[in-house]
Order: C-alpha cells, then sequence, then structure tokens
C-alpha cells in the first residue's frame, strides 16, 4: 500500500463520504479502509490544514464511541491534541470520551488519554487531569509507568495552573524521599521539581539532603540511561556536599559513568564531578586522567555531538587558570571532511592548547591548512598563525613570523591579505624584534584589497617609514581615490599624511596632506571624517602660528605618540566561568556567555555554599600520590560501601578463578536432543564430536 | 526541553510534527527554522524570540542531519543539548532499525506516518526521554511496517535504462569480458536474490519477536487464542492478518521502570546460544607519493547476539583489560548492560545481556604511523610508452598480518577517472591484463578497476602479489590509416563481436562531461576523491589491535541450562582504506 496519496490536501466531505461508506459496509475489509480514512486525516493535520479537519469532530466522536482498537484510539487522541491546541473550546465535546478512557483498566489507554488532557490548554481539561493526579497519588498501587507520566504531566501543567501545581510540591517531596523502591519515580519527581522551580524564577532552587542523594547515587547501576542521564544532570546544585568527604564519595560513585556509551550520560558526569571539584581540597590525577579520556572519547561521537564536546566542554576548561583536562593536540587537527563548525571549534581549542611545548606541532598543522583550497580555512589558519605570535612569547613569535613569511611566498591574494592583516597585531606586541621583515611585506602593498588588510598597511608604512625608502610613494597609491574606500581606510590615510607631515616636513608631504586635508572637508560625505579632517587642519594651523606654545614636539606627541602594546585577553572572567561551568551542555555553554545576557528573566546560577566550598578555584591541587589524604579516606568510604551494597544485595558472588577448565558443567545437553555419547564430559572434551553436535541445531 | 519534534525533508518542510508542549502552532516556528538555517551551520541555532509573541520562553533549535533528513527538536534553554542531540541520533537510529534499512528517506517516514508518532510517543514524554532502545520499544509497537516495494522497481528500471550510478562492482555487463546476456541475467538473479533477502529478513525478524514472546506462553494454540480474546484490553495495535501479533508480554510494559530496562523476564529459547564477534574496522590514508600516512586508525566493536533465557550474568574477560591497556581502557565505551563499576576491578566484564543484537563495546585505538598497514600497496606506477601507443598499469600489494590467517575477501579498487582525461586511450582495442591471483575487472560507468584477488595468505611482507594491465592509447595515425583504408578498400568493415567498449563508455561519459564544463574548477578535494585507491578486505579470526577473549562464561542462577558461547574475530576494512595515488 503507497501511502503517499495520504499526504495531500482532502476536503473534509471527501474523507467523511469515506468514512461512511466504511459504515454501510461493516465488513472487515472496511476496517483497513476505515483506518486509511483516518490516517488521511492525521497527515492533514501535519500538513496544516486545521480548519477542515476540524469540520470531521462528530466523526471521530462517533467512531470513538464504537471503537477499540489501539490504532484507531491513538489517532483519535491525536486529532482531539492537535486541534485542542489550537482551539481549545471546539473539543469540549471530547471530554467525556477522554474520561472514560482515563478509566480504562488498561494501563497503555490510560495514559494515552492523561496526555491528551493535559496538553488541552483548557480549564476543563485542566480541572480533570488534576483530579486525576491527586487522585493517583492517594492510591496505593499504581502502576509506576502511569505514575511517570502523571509526576512529568504536572510540568505541563505547571504552564496553566502554577498555583494548584505549586500545592502539590510537597507531595513530589515527599515521593523523592520515601520511595526509595522504586528508582525511577523518584527520579521523574526530582527532575519535575526542578523543572518547575527552575520556571518559577521566585522560589529557591531545589534542595535535597546529602543522605538522600546518597541513595540516589547507590541506585545507578540498576537506573536506565536516561533516568541516568537525568539524575547526573540535576544533582549539581541541588545537592550541597557538607564535608570533604561527601564530596570524594559522591565523585567515585559518578566516576564510572564516564564510560557511559550514552553520551548524555558521560556528559553528565563530567559536569557533577566538575561541580563536585568545588568540594574538595585535591584533586587525584588519575581522576583528571579519567575525564581528559572520557572527553577523548566523546569526541568520535557524530559531527553533532562532537561540536557540543569541543564547544563547550573543552573551551571551558582550557580557559581554566589551572587545566583539569590533559589533552594532546592532535586530537584536535582538523580532518577535511570535518563541518565548518567544528574546523572553527577546533582552531579555537587548538589556539587555548598551545605553549611552547606544542607550539611547533601546532604551526606545521595551521601552515597545511593556510594552503587549504577553502578560503574560509586558509584564512582562519592565518589568523591563527598571527594570534598564536600575540599570545606566546618572544621565541615563539619568532617562529610563527617566519611561517608567515614562509606563506607570503605562497603568492595566493586572500593569505597575503590576511598576512597583512595579522602582521600589524604582531608589530603592535613586538615593535622591534620584526622591523627587519616590514621590507619584505611592503614589497605586497599592492595586494591589500580588503579594508582591513589596507588599514593594516597603511599602518605598517607609516610606522616603519624610516626603514622604508619608497614609503611615500608606497603610502600614495593608497591614496590616489580616498573618497571611494571604506571609512576605515579614510581615517587611517589621513591620520597618515598627517604623520609623515609632522615626522618629514617637506614639499611633499605638505602638498600630500593638504590635499588630503582638502579632499576630506570639501568633498567628503561623512561628517565624522570631515569634522577629523578639520580637527588636524587647526592643530597644524596652530603649531603654525607663533605665540602659541605649540610647538613641532608637541605636535609630534599628540599625532605620532607612542602605542600602548596589545594583549589577547583568552581568559574568562571567573564568575562567568563559574557559571558556564555549572551549565555545562546547556545552551549558554555554547555561546560562552551567562546566561542573563542569552535569556532574559533567567537566574543565575551560582555555587551554592557550604562549609567545604572551595572560595579560590586555583586552591585546588593535583596530587600523583595515591596514597595521600583524599584519597584514601574515600577509598575507605567506597570499600565500606560495597561490604554495604553486597550485604544488601545479597549477590551470588561468582570466583572465575575456573576459567582454564574444560567447561564440563556449562554444556549440559539435556531434554529431547540425546547425545551419542553419554557422558558430557567427553563431549566437551573432544572439540571435533562437539562441532558435530552442533551443527545439527536449527536455525533462528 | 524539547517543545515540539520535527522531521523535515530535505527542503526543510515538516514531514510529522509533535507537539509536545502543546504549543499553539508548530509552523511558526519551523517557517522561523528555515529562515535561519545554512548549510553549514552549527547544530545549535539560537531562535528570535520577538517573533512568536505566545513564547513564554526563548527557545533554540537543535538539529542534526542524516542522510536526507532532518531531525529538529525545539527546545528551551532549560535543556541539556547533549542529552537533545544524543536522543535525536539514538531516534534516527532507531527508525533506522524499524524499518531494516540503510538509509531513511522521506517516503518512509511519509508511509508509516502513524509508526513515526507511536515510536516519537513512546521514547519522549511531555519531553523528558524514556527509552529509545529498538529491541526494547519493537516489544511494544507492532505496527506493520509499511515499506513500499516501488523504490525497488525504480532501481529495476534505471538499472534496465543502463544508467548505472550505484558503485556495485557485481553490474557485470559493465565489465568486459563477459557477455552482456549473461550479464543482465546475472543482474536479474542477483536482484531477486536481493529481494528474496530484504524480505525474509523482515519476515524473519516478525518471527523471532513473536516466537519468543509466544513461548513464554507454554499453553496449546487454543488456549492462547482465548487468553488474547480475555486480555482484549491488553492487546497492542490489533493485526488482522497476524493472530500472533497480538500478543504482548505482560511483563514487557514493567521493563523499562525495572532495574534492568534493557532485558524483559520471561524470555526462553530452547537452545542458549550467545555470539561475540569482535570486529575492528581499519581505516588508513596514504599519500602514495611522499608516503605520508595521514589516518591509521583501528575502529573495534564487540557485537554480541544473544538467544539465552531468562536472565543470565555473563561474566567476559578481555586481554586488554586484564592487562590494563591505557589506550584501550581510555577509548572503550560501554553498552549500557555493562555493570560499569566491574570493570574499575580490572578483571572482567558482568553484564546481563540484552536479548537480540547489540554492541557490547566500541574502541578506537590510533596506530603508529610507521605501523605497517595490514594490506600494503608496495608498488604502485604508470607507464606510458608512447611510442608504442601502450599504457601499463603496475601495481602491486603485500600482506602484513599473521600468516596462518587468509582474506576471505580482497579486492583493490584502482582509479581511472584522471587517466582518462590525462591520456586518450582508445578503447575499441582490447584491453590487457595479468595478475598473479583473481581478476581484474573494468567498471566502465564508475572509471575503475576492480582486482578481485579473494584469498591472499597473510605474513609480514614476504607475501607479494601484483598485476599488470595494458590500455592501449589513440593512434592518431593508425586510424587515419584505417579510415582512408576503409573509404578506398571495397571489403565490408571489419564485424566487432561482443560490446563495443567505447560506445557504452561515450554514452555514459556524454551527460558528465556537459556537466564539468559547467563548473571548470573541480574542488581540490574531489579531485582527491577520484584518485583513491580503495583496498576492501576481510580477514577472519584475526584482530590487529591483538584483543583476544579470554574467556566467557555464561551463568544463569534458576535456570541453570547449557548454553553455548561462541567467539569470533574480523578484520575489515573501515569505509576509508585508501591510497591517494
Amino acid at each position: 500500500m503507497s501511502d503517499q496519496r495520504i499526504f495531500t490536501r482532502y476536503k473534509a466531505n471527501e474523507i467523511r463520504s469515506e468514512l461512511q461508506m466504511v459504515d454501510v459496509k461493516k465488513m472487515k475489509s472496511g476496517v483497513t479502509k476505515k483506518k486509511n480514512a483516518l490516517r488521511k486525516i492525521i497527515a492533514n493535520l501535519t500538513l496544516g490544514n486545521y480548519s477542515e479537519m476540524l469540520l470531521l469532530l462528530p466523526e471521530i466522536l462517533k467512531f470513538w464511541k464504537i471503537e477499540d482498537d489501539m490504532e484507531v484510539k491513538r489517532i483519535c487522541h491525536e486529532y482531539i491534541r492537535t486541534i485542542g491546541s489550537i482551539k481549545p473550546r471546539s473539543t469540549v465535546e471530547s471530554l467525556p470520551f477522554i474520561m472514560n478512557d482515563l478509566r480504562s483498566r488498561n494501563e497503555k489507554v490510560q495514559i494515552m488519554a492523561l496526555e491528551t488532557l493535559v496538553s488541552i490548554p483548557f480549564s476543563k481539561f485542566t480541572e480533570e487531569a488534576f483530579d486525576f493526579i491527586v487522585h493517583l497519588t492517594s492510591k496505593k498501587s499504581v502502576p509506576e509507568q502511569l505514575m511517570k507520566n502523571a509526576i512529568y504531566s504536572l510540568v505541563q501543567l505547571d504552564d496553566y495552573d502554577h498555583e494548584r501545581v505549586a500545592s502539590l510540591l510537597n507531595l513530589l517531596y515527599d515521593i523523592v524521599t520515601n520511595q526509595i523502591e522504586k528508582p525511577t519515580i523518584q527520579i521523574a519527581a526530582l527532575n519535575a521539581l526542578c523543572m518547575i522551580h527552575e520556571v518559577d524564577g521566585k522560589t529557591q532552587p531545589v534542595h535535597i539532603s546529602v543522605d538522600i542523594a546518597f541513595n540516589i547515587l547507590e541506585l545507578l547501576p540498576t537506573l536506565n540511561e536516561w533516568d541516568t542521564a537525568t539524575l547526573l544532570e540535576i544533582l549539581p546544585i541541588t545537592v550541597v556536599p557538607q564535608t570533604h568527604d561527601d564530596a570524594y564519595d559522591m565523585i567515585d560513585m559518578v566516576l564510572p559513568q564516564l564510560q557511559h556509551v550514552n553520551s548524555a550520560v558521560s556528559l553528565s558526569a563530567l559536569k557533577i564531578v566538575l561541580y563536585l571539584l568545588n568540594y574538595i581540597e585535591e584533586v587525584n590525577q588519575t581522576i583528571i586522567k579519567r575525564l581528559s579520556n572520557s572527553v577523548i572519547a566523546l569526541l568520535e561521537k557524530p559531527a553533532e555531538l562532537q561540536f557540543l564536546v569541543l564547544r563547550n566542554v573543552i573551551l571551558l576548561l582550557l580557559s581554566r587558570e589551572q587545566s583539569l583536562l590533559k589533552l594532546n593536540v592532535p586530537y584536535f587537527f582538523i580532518e577535511y571532511n570535518d563541518p565548518i563548525y567544528i574546523k572553527d571549534t577546533k582552531l579555537e581549542c587548538l589556539y587555548l592548547l598551545s605553549n611552547e611545548e606544542t607550539l611547533t606541532q601546532i604551526l606545521d598543522e595551521l601552515e597545511e591548512h593556510a594552503t587549504d583550497i577553502d578560503i574560509q580555512m586558509s584564512r582562519k589558519a592565518v589568523r591563527a598563525i598571527g594570534n598564536l605570535a600575540v599570545k606566546l612569547g618572544e621565541n615563539s613569535a619568532g617562529k610563527c613570523v617566519d611561517i608567515l613569511l614562509h606563506l607570503l611566498e605562497f603568492g595566493v591574494d586572500y593569505v597575503i591579505q590576511e598576512i597583512i592583516s595579522v602582521f600589524r597585531n604582531i608589530l603592535r606586541k613586538y615593535p622591534k624584534d620584526f622591523k627587519s621583515d616590514v621590507r619584505a611585506l611592503a614589497k605586497y602593498a599592492g595586494y591589500a584589497q580588503e579594508t582591513e588588510s589596507r588599514n593594516a598597511m597603511i599602518w605598517i608604512i607609516t610606522q616603519y617609514s624610516d626603514i622604508l625608502p619608497d614609503y611615500l610613494k608606497l603610502f600614495e597609491t593608497f591614496c590616489t581615490n580616498v573618497l571611494d574606500e571604506a571609512p576605515e581606510v579614510q581615517f587611517s590615510v589621513l591620520t597618515s599624511s598627517i604623520k609623515f607631515f609632522v615626522r618629514y616636513p617637506s614639499v611633499e608631504t605638505e602638498k600630500l596632506c593638504i590635499r588630503l586635508l582638502r579632499e576630506c572637508t570639501e568633498d567628503a560625505n561623512n561628517p565624522d571624517l570631515r569634522s577629523r579632517a578639520f580637527m588636524y587642519w587647526r592643530l597644524l594651523s596652530l603649531a603654525r602660528e607663533d605665540g602659541n606654545n605649540v610647538t613641532n614636539e608637541m605636535l609630534k606627541d599628540i599625532v605620532d605618540g607612542e602605542l600602548p602594546k596589545i594583549e589577547l585577553n583568552t581568559k574568562l572572567d571567573s564568575a562567568i566561568l563559574e557559571e558556564l561551568e555549572l551549565n555545562v551542555g546547556s545552551i549558554t555553554s555554547i555561546y560562552l556567555k551567562p546566561t542573563s545576557q542569552i535569556f532574559r528573566m533567567s537566574s543565575m546560577k551560582s555555587l551554592p555554599n557550604s562549609p567545604v566550598l572551595n572560595s579560590n578555584k586555583s586552591l585546588l591541587k593535583v596530587i600523583d600520590d595515591l596514597t595521600s589524604i583524599g584519597v584514601s579516606h574515600s577509598n575507605d568510604r567506597v570499600i565500606g560501601k560495597n561490604h554495604k551494597s553486597i550485604k544488601n544485595n545479597k549477590p551470588v558472588v561468582h570466583t572465575m578463578n575456573d576459567f582454564d577448565k574444560p567447561a564440563e558443567t556449562v554444556n549440559h545437553l539435556k531434554g529431547s536432543r540425546k547425545s551419542s555419547i553419554s557422558s558430557p564430559s567427553k563431549l566437551a572434551r573432544k572439540p571435533s564430536m562437539l562441532m558435530r553436535k552442533l551443527t545439527l541445531k536449527k536455525k533462528f | 526541553m524539547s517543545s515540539v519534534l520535527y522531521i523535515l525533508n530535505e527542503n526543510l518542510e515538516p514531514l510529522i510534527s509533535r507537539n509536545i508542549r502543546a504549543l499553539p502552532s508548530t509552523d511558526l516556528p519551523i517557517a522561523q527554522f528555515r529562515k535561519l538555517y545554512h548549510p553549514g551551520s552549527p547544530p545549535v541555532i539560537r531562535g528570535s524570540h520577538d517573533t512568536f509573541e505566545y513564547m513564554y520562553q526563548s527557545f533554540s533549535y537543535v538539529y542534526i542531519r542524516r542522510d536526507s533528513l532532518f531531525f529538529v527538536s525545539l527546545v528551551d534553554n532549560t535543556v541539556d543539548i547533549m542529552e537533545t542531540l544524543h536522543y535525536l541520533e539514538q531516534f534516527y537510529l532507531l527508525l533506522k532499525n524499524y524499518f531494516t534499512v540503510k538509509m531513511l528517506d522521506k517516503n518512509l517516514i511519509l508511509d508509516n506516518p502513524i509508526l513515526v508518532m507511536e515510536l516519537l510517543d513512546e521514547s519522549i514524554d511531555f519531553g523528558f526521554i524514556q527509552v529509545t532502545d529498538a529491541g526494547l520499544i519493537k516489544d511494544y509497537i507492532r505496527v506493520k511496517i509499511n515499506v513500499p516495494e516501488i523504490d525497488e522497481k525504480n532501481k529495476q528500471l534505471n538499472l534496465n535504462g543502463g544508467k548505472h550510478h550505484q558503485n556495485e562492482y557485481d553490474d557485470e555487463d559493465d565489465m568486459f569480458g563477459s557477455e552482456s546476456d549473461e550479464g543482465r541475467k546475472k543482474i536479474q538473479k542477483q536482484r531477486r536474490k536481493l529481494k528474496h533477502r530484504s524480505k525474509s529478513t523482515t519476515k524473519r525478524e516478525l518471527g523471532h519477536l513473536t516466537k519468543k514472546v509466544i513461548q513464554t506462553w507454554k499453553g496449546d494454540k487454543k488456549k492462547r487464542g482465548q487468553l488474547a480474546n480475555d486480555d482484549d484490553d491488553h492487546d497492542g495495535e490489533g493485526h488482522d492478518e497476524d493472530e500472533d501479533d497480538t500478543f504482548m508480554n505482560s511483563d514487557i510494559a514493567k521493563t523499562t521502570v525495572m532495574a534492568i530496562s534493557w532485558r524483559t523476564k520471561g524470555i526462553h529459547y530452547a537452545k542458549n546460544e550467545f555470539y561475540l564477534d569482535v570486529i575492528e574496522k581499519i581505516e588508513y590514508y596514504m599519500d602514495y607519493e611522499s608516503q605520508t600516512v595521514r589516518k591509521n586508525t583501528i575502529h573495534g566493536q564487540i557485537v554480541c547476539k544473544s538467544f539465552l533465557s531468562g536472565m543470565p550474568e555473563l561474566h567476559v574477560s578481555i586481554n586488554k583489560i586484564l592487562n590494563k591497556d591505557k589506550q584501550f581502557l581510555s577509548s572503550c565505551k560501554f553498552h549500557q548492560c555493562v555493570s560499569l563499576e566491574s570493570i574499575e576491578d580490572g578483571k572482567e566484564i558482568i553484564f546481563t545481556p540484552p536479548d537480540g543484537d547489540f554492541i557490547l563495546c566500541s574502541y578506537e585505538l590510533k596506530r603508529h604511523v610507521r605501523d605497517q598497514p595490514i594490506i600494503k600497496l608496495s608498488q604502485f606506477e604508470l607507464k606510458p610508452k608512447l611510442n608504442k601507443f601502450k599504457l601499463q598499469i603496475h601495481c602491486t600489494v603485500e600482506s602484513h598480518f599473521k600468516p596462518t590467517n587468509i582474506t576471505s575477501k580482497l579486492n583493490v579498487q584502482i582509479p581511472l577517472k584522471q587517466l582518462f582525461k590525462k591520456y586518450k586511450i582508445d578503447l575499441s582495442k582490447n584491453i590487457k591484463s595479468k595478475c598473479d591471483e583473481g581478476k581484474v575487472l573494468f567498471n566502465v560507468s564508475d572509471d575503475f578497476l576492480l582486482w578481485e584477488i579473494g584469498a591472499m595468505k597473510g605474513g609480514h611482507g614476504e607475501n607479494q602479489l601484483s598485476m599488470v594491465v595494458e590500455f592501449a592509447l589513440f593512434n592518431q595515425e593508425e586510424y587515419d590509416r584505417k579510415q582512408e583504408e576503409l573509404r578506398t578498400s571495397m571489403n565490408p568493415p571489419p564485424l566487432v563481436k561482443g560490446i563495443k567498449l567505447e560506445e557504452i563508455y561515450q554514452q555514459i561519459h556524454a551527460d558528465e562531461t556537459d556537466a564539468t564544463e559547467e563548473t571548470p574548477v573541480p574542488n581540490k578535494r574531489e579531485q582527491e576523491k577520484a584518485q583513491l585507491l580503495h583496498i576492501n578486505f576481510e580477514i577472519p579470526y584475526s584482530t590487529l589491535s591483538g584483543i583476544n577473549i579470554e574467556y566467557l562464561k555464561i551463568e544463569e542462577p534458576q535456570l541453570q541450562y547449557q548454553s553455548f558461547p561462541w567467539v569470533r574475530y574480523k578484520a575489515i576494512n573501515d569505509e576509508e582504506y585508501a591510497y591517494a595515488v
């Protein structure tokens, strides 16, 4: 059956007639036809054909009454939900049917009905939903799935009626603290609590005591993967360790989750460990290693996940004063099939990772990309090399500059332009060191076409005019057509001409200067440019006039003063960093901006206070020694805990010291299949016989 | 928390949308997404709040692009993006698993809207992710899958039309040396096989499911029927055709909230077997000219198939874990069933497996650049003999694995695209080839030579196989002479038997040349891609990393049954095992 036809817009009448035709026949073949017609309704709703489909409500209700097929029911519910979220009032007629389903003995139908009730923003439905949930909580044996759904539906109901939900919050607290035997419910309740609080914004964030947290964490191995993720996700901030030991123990319990295959779990585990690290004195080297390993393993995931990991974990961790990750540079080398957003982020990571040791490696990689066919990429690589030169010390800058000069010979115009732009920054940082290279660069003055590189070139020529014999000629190429330039270039041309004049007062420079001043004051449309030109003009004429104490020296000082050295700021503000670390995996950390800047009306997260909170992050010690105090503490506790759990579960402790013996007891052949060999041990010992036996097996 | 989930087609039009948080409209947000999205934008896009007055919160779009579809989730700012992204990924896998296809396309989604809706419903409640394990959901949702056969028909049409763009080497009528009729027959046979296979797998899958569930009820058939009727409320999505499908293991419903959420109770098999396959995919990339290795990685997976009754506990010991191999331990990711604490102890992996197929763990090992590749291309040379109007390609491979092992498959695919561009090759003359082992095939449509070696012995460089292919180059002088002869002589032109390769080549590449003219500067990457010499191989009983399963023990304390564990190893090539030549 091809369902292509279903996905076309239908008129209500067409479908109605189709449905009625089926009514008449009441045959078995009619069932599929009827379902087909109903499917068409759903398809049309997806297409957004609401007004037509709204007319079919009576038909739908009729079917609902007589039909108890699951699929039909599902379609009916789907219909009411979609229509209901757009036109809540029109669906009131369906309320009795939904209530009927809600009272059904089938758990699935009940859940469906509850979801429908909740998804319609209309007071009558909401009332019923509340009543049902209250009724559920009073009952003793409620199916877990249903209970879980009821709890989560509260979050949705919170949008409609906050007061009423707030009155039910105590119930949720009760579940969190008491229902130890049902971990899923417990976590659902805790999650719902957090959600409701977060949306509210006024009330204090949820807190649970350390004991409860330990109880829940004990359950970790038995939880479903998504529940684990949720739990680890909400634990930071909700639980505040009161002693160092608490924090150590929690870290130990969470650590294995770092190796979970579900990346949501491992990232959440990372997050909680990061959070807990604020509450301990010193951290073991092995923990750092494991954190790094789990991050690296996450980098093997599909591009989108990789992006997230790169973006908000690594960047964050690397911008800490004292890095918590030990990562090798080659992990961040760019591969040609990476999407552009990954390439960008990797470049940033490389930049953050760079230091004296890794520089050569990184530069090799960047140089390769600088000659890449992809224009954007090669520009970014050149830019990164320049930034590295500014970030690191003079020795490293030398290496970077060598590469840049080498790339100049590559001769592609956009690379040259980019090099010119970054060279300005390098020269600002190290005015003296690379003087000798300026002449080589000046040869490429003709390449500078874009605003930024033109600007940079003009600046370089002006600043190093003392070593460039033909500076004026070079400069004149830039000021032939000043009025057509971009505003930034106009400004720098103007300023440079003044500088030349002040530095080397001669007929040529004066002529040039006057010409530019005239053009800028008389022909330019940009008021800023005009006023700046006038300002210079007045300044110059002031200096000319006698009687003022404006000397040529002063003029030089004003126009051609010494420039401050530039610095590149890579570190984030510590308060922001702290908040971002609490938000690992959320949207804020992708943009590396505090929540309040991205979202209005959202409260800021901060580390809750506790007697053991580290006031200063740099105090956290990294230690190698396994016998140190903190670890031995935690080890004791963990061993103790293991004993406890063993006692609790009464597990069969299997020792595997017999693995080298032949598997006699394992391979019993029993039941109908009689073996030609009487004793099983023989069978196992003779592999050839075993093979024959096994070939008899049926195929699945 | 996800508010709306969409599946979009390649034009960003919604195929399916699921309004989770009862937003008044699902169309408006997606219209904005269409504006904001541009190829290459990161997987998280911030929506601008101002366009929708009714939105109570700020929101973002999280999306992944798979096959030709977009999976988009509209999320508010409280969400854990990692969770959402991972969920979208898992949902995509879930769909693929359900449809048992390798690639999803929009028609599949459009054909099964109810199924997709149900899957969405089941996997996410009020924006909170519940389950994404295909094995489990399959027990829940058993809507009949509507897989169109049109696709296959289309394919058939395409094939008969003579335009084969699929990179099937087995389109034998393209290869020289086999007659076209025979080739077509072969293809048809294969196609039939393919059809058959796809049908039988889906059937088997369904059958497997039902069998398993039925076996939990040990009554006779009639009894079962009655039970089904009694349990009418329980019955899933009633299947009129297949009564067996209406059964649902009542234990299943509880599974998701139990401690071991990945396995239902009451599974029973007559024969208890457990298959454990260690599969290592080897990725290798080398620039042959400069002899620089760009990639040399092992992507390993331990794939298991479990047909065990009850709630067994398995102990697996891996030498890498015993030896505390650091690289292995750090890169290894385990399935959720593995108790991660057991790995901490460093002895063995303890787990209760889910039923059916699953991946126990996956790992990634980087090899040293100087480590020899498992199959090495030791010689590759073009020898143009222009005075004789001949062009020879020499190629030699050598093996670098245990001498006791033999490859079960080994294909070397030599690209010819550049060659055809560079030289004028006369296809009207026979192509000569000689090789130590296997056979050499020529694919006209995709421009490559395929050297099928098949079995090759292992060794450490001493085992070499080589081949030579000789193309004739176009000889203007000779051509002119022949033309002249044709015109002057009375003899009819010589009859050419078999297929005329040059004509086929012309036909296939006619439209291509047009296309290339439009884009005169082909991307460097694509150029490089066209110049890759791929090697496909499969070596059973061997792993490159030396991973070894020390023992595998199955214990089921209640049932105490006898069980059969099977362990296999295999090394195969990853998608990229290539030399740039």
